[in-house]
């Protein structure tokens, strides 16, 4: 018997009108089930997408199943920050950009809040110090001095680049040019009057700055002068849990407003590193101060793992 | 393929078997396929959440981001709604429909 002919289809044609129907069904589910939109807007997922999410959890169970499996006596030459106490000695020396993904998909999202309150409670910010200190190897805490950041998850929203000195100006910043220059100061004003006495970390400073809304502490209007000094360019430590990038960064800046609907905001490097200066540029995050005084681990994006690649890292300083 | 929990009531191979009748590249394919499963997705979601209880919305998100191939996820859809599975085929048939539809409405004379 012959096989039937095939029939001839514009693949192209159909493939727009299924694009258009599926965006028509993605609207209705999302404009009608707020807590949907919401509930897909902190996993940073389209909700079409749950058969890939699906198949990232299969993939990072076995990831972290195999490398248990292949090597149950392993001694991985993980040299702990003395300041931290490695607490997931099983992961491997080195692992992809996918890997990591999977592996903050599977230990980090699974314990932030998806949907209400942006607050972790007190559990859940134990389990994600503990495991981000796993992961990257840095030492990260929640209080400082009895100090704690207003949220430890939350939207971060684009910022400008700030003035670093009287005249500064967009060109002056080299990257992100397009993403513009305040027209007024940052929250602790100029880095320097001269620009020539204008340091490298200073420079690094303002790339890889934040801002956090202190002016919405409880007791902000009775310790201003405190926690002007307090928080000025005090590091901190963001990771994207949609993807596991990370960077160091410094307090720079006070804001943004409650009314923005965003906790924190990122210089556009911070922004374009950690991979969220995309759509509405309003994605989640999660920041910790980073327990550094001494400041060891230089601002700006982190490798996995901090300590491991320690020597290289301070190489390219 | 990873599981969603609700596969074996929506039936997507059947937009796959209609679809080996037409030349279209694997690349082709493949990416049709993936759009009827994200319309379906959407769609099963959308029929879920209208007939669950809106303080049940939370739980059930969380339970289905945890595990979304997890069979309790029916079981639980099952105590909290009458008749959820006929729904969601019924749900998905209707799309189904859509997209057989809008295979017919591409095709072209040789």
């Amino acid at each position: 018997m012959k096989p039937a002919a095939q029939q001839y289809i514009d693949a192209d044609l159909l493939r727009k009108r299924l694009i258009l129907r599926n965006a028509a069904a993605e609207k209705k589910l999302l404009d009608t089930h707020k807590s949907a939109k919401q509930f897909f807007e902190r996993l940073q997922l389209r909700p079409g997408k749950i058969r890939q999410h699906a198949k990232n959890l299969l993939t990072s169970g076995a990831l972290a199943g195999t490398i248990l499996l292949s090597n149950p006596l392993i001694t991985i030459p993980i040299q702990p920050h003395p300041l931290v106490n490695s607490s997931n000695p099983q992961l491997p020396e080195q692992l992809s950009g996918e890997e990591l993904t999977q592996i903050i998909n599977s230990n980090l999202r699974d314990i932030l809040p998806l949907t209400g309150d942006w607050k972790l409670t007190d559990d859940q910010e134990k389990e994600a110090i503990k495991r981000i200190k796993g992961i990257y190897g840095v030492p990260i805490t929640g209080t400082v001095d009895g100090n704690k950041l207003l949220n430890n998850y939350g939207r971060m929203g684009a910022e400008q680049h700030l003035p670093r000195y009287p005249g500064d100006n967009v060109y002056a910043h080299e990257r992100l040019v397009d993403k513009g220059i305040t027209p007024g100061l940052g929250g602790w004003g100029y880095w320097e009057y001269d620009p020539s006495k204008l340091t490298k970390e200073e420079v690094e400073e303002e790339k890889w700055y934040v801002a956090v809304p202190i002016i919405y502490l409880p007791d902000w209007h009775e310790k201003v002068k405190y926690y002007v000094d307090w928080y000025k360019y005090r590091r901190v430590f963001v990771v994207n849990p949609a993807n596991g990038k990370a960077v160091v960064a410094d307090v720079a800046d006070a804001g943004p407003s409650n009314w923005t609907g965003k906790h924190f905001g990122g210089s556009p490097e911070v922004m374009e590193y950690l991979g969220i200066n995309y759509g509405m540029q309003n994605h989640p995050v999660v920041m910790f101060f980073l327990d550094d005084p001494n400041k060891e681990i230089p601002l700006g994006p982190l490798e996995y793992n901090w300590e491991k690649n320690k020597e290289e890292t301070q190489d390219k300083i | 393929m990873a599981k969603i929990f609700y596969d074996h009531l929506v039936l997507r191979e059947e937009i796959e078997v209609e679809l080996e009748g037409y030349n279209l590249t694997p690349d082709e394919r493949e990416e049709i396929v993936r759009l009827a499963d994200e319309t379906l997705h959407n769609e099963v979601l959308h029929t879920v959440l209208t007939h669950l209880p809106k303080d049940k919305h939370e739980q059930f998100l969380s339970l289905f981001h945890k595990s979304p191939g997890d069979n309790a996820l029916l079981e639980f859809l099952k105590t909290e709604i009458v008749g959820i599975e006929d729904e969601i085929i019924k749900a998905a048939d209707k799309v189904k429909a859509e997209l057989m539809s809008e295979i017919v409405k591409s095709r072209k004379s040789s």
